[in-house]
């Protein structure tokens, strides 16, 4: 593991699992924001901004509505950038995306156990709260922040260990890993068009959407 | 208002202790804790408005401070609780509701669609730390706001905010993350396929089979990394056996 700065990436890693849904909720789970600073720590940050705009695109299709349970691509995209440091921008794409996809979805399933557990500590301190004694709420609250903070750093620590199992496998060869870079391309704008369209809903936002790719190939030839 | 300001602080951790029994109802205790301070005065009030406070509520986490301000407002107010209780049912949805159109479906991707737009035109790390800091400084704001509203207006909350400016700003931030998103769509796609031998040729291939694509799942919407990793393992699988 001493190809990474680890105790920078694990910590950026939990910082940014807080970040998703108990702390702040400020864009520091974003996949391009995650992976720009893990960029600059890895001393790549072309790699990480490459890598988070690519996971962005899949992001911008999640609503993190009330109890549904959404993909956590903090720590992935912490483990995606690792892995993709350092390599040329078509040998890491698919491989470092895909990975990234996966250990978000892993997040995912890692909410629910931290919803879990603390249901458990509500459950042990219900009667208490619904008498109303002071500080209970307090104490089940930090139990809650607690599990997170656990949950963001077993996330990050996992990530991290796949990243660099990964980093040592057989190298693909360029056509594979550039038919993957198209895959991953591909999925990321099924992703981000598929979710625009159907949150646009009405005709008139449709008409703002196609205004805007309009306006976006306008800038191509601005280049 | 010391009392204020450390609620404000608490109201940015308000969803950690999010369960699917209560869902934001513990974080909304923890965080009208310090505005209930003055009950302490009188155990019998404080011990039935700490128990109120901690019952099941869900909105928006970033306008759920309009909720704690008029709970609090209506508890040191002495009204009396099956109202408090009805305003806390009563409150849970619009909240939610216009939280989420105006920032999850409205300033969350058109933040995120200015920050790749921004990385395409070459200005990287600096397009995102002024989006993220812009973006922090409006949460913080509207959630300071929604707390000041709902000190002020206690249980005529609901009035006050239908009269702000929140129901107008809520669809407008709609439009404006669809220009911002139709815009990164070419944009990002250029720039990812740069280095793929034939970029233009893949750009137009790429998004146009995606929006197709994605015209085609409007009804049925399919899971996008699902099919990525899916589309990659056929890839790998064609990839071996032809070699």
């Amino acid at each position: 593991m001493s190809e990474f700065p680890l105790v920078a990436l694990l910590v950026w890693g939990t910082i940014v699992g807080l970040d998703l849904a108990s702390m702040l909720q400020g864009l520091f789970n974003r996949p391009l924001v995650v992976g720009a600073v893990a960029g600059v720590m890895l001393n790549d940050p072309a790699a990480g901004l490459r890598i988070g705009v690519a996971l962005e695109l899949f992001a911008l299709d999640v609503l993190p509505v009330g109890a549904s349970r959404y993909p956590d691509y903090g720590a992935a995209t912490v483990a995606a950038v690792a892995l993709s440091a350092g390599q040329a921008w078509t040998a890491a794409l698919g491989p470092s995306v895909l990975l990234g996809l996966v250990l978000a979805h892993l997040g995912g399933l890692t909410i629910v156990l931290h919803r879990r557990v603390t249901a458990w500590a509500l459950a042990r301190s219900e009667p208490a709260l619904d008498r109303g004694d002071r500080g209970i709420a307090s104490k089940v609250h930090l139990v809650g922040l607690l599990a997170d903070l656990v949950r963001s750093a077993a996330l990050a620590t996992i990530g991290l260990l796949a990243a660099t199992l990964l980093k040592h496998a057989p190298h693909l060869d360029v056509a594979t890993q550039r038919a993957l870079a198209i895959v991953v391309v591909a999925g990321g704008f099924v992703a981000v068009i598929g979710g625009a369209l159907r949150r646009a809903g009405t005709a008139r936002r449709m008409v703002w959407l196609a205004g805007g790719m309009a306006l976006g190939v306008l800038g191509l030839g601005l280049r | 208002m010391i009392g204020g300001a450390r609620t404000l602080l608490r109201l940015a951790a308000l969803q950690a202790s999010w369960t699917y029994e209560r869902m934001q109802g513990i974080g909304i205790a923890f965080a009208m804790e310090p505005l209930l301070a003055p009950l302490e005065e009188y155990p019998e009030r404080a011990h039935a408005a700490r128990g109120r406070s901690a019952q099941y509520f869900n909105a928006h986490p970033f306008l759920a401070g309009a909720a704690v301000g008029a709970l609090s407002r209506a508890e040191l107010d002495g009204e009396p609780g099956e109202r408090i209780l009805r305003l806390r049912t009563a409150l849970s949805g619009p909240l939610g509701a216009l939280g989420d159109q105006l920032f999850w479906a409205g300033i969350v991707p058109a933040a995120m669609g200015l920050a790749m737009i921004g990385v395409t035109r070459g200005y990287g790390l600096g397009a995102i730390a002024l989006v993220v800091l812009g973006y922090n400084a409006l949460r913080i704001a509207v959630t300071a706001w929604g707390l000041r509203i709902g000190l002020a207006h206690g249980l005529r909350v609901a009035h006050a905010i239908s009269e702000s400016w929140l129901p107008r700003a809520a669809p407008r931030a709609g439009d404006v993350a669809a220009v911002l998103i139709g815009a990164a769509v070419p944009l990002v796609a250029a720039w990812l396929l740069r280095g793929s031998g034939e970029p233009i040729r893949a750009t137009v291939l790429v998004v146009a089979g995606a929006a197709a694509l994605g015209v085609l799942t409007l009804r049925r919407p399919l899971s996008a990394p699902a099919l990525t990793v899916g589309a990659a393992a056929l890839t790998l699988f064609w990839r071996w056996s032809a070699a």
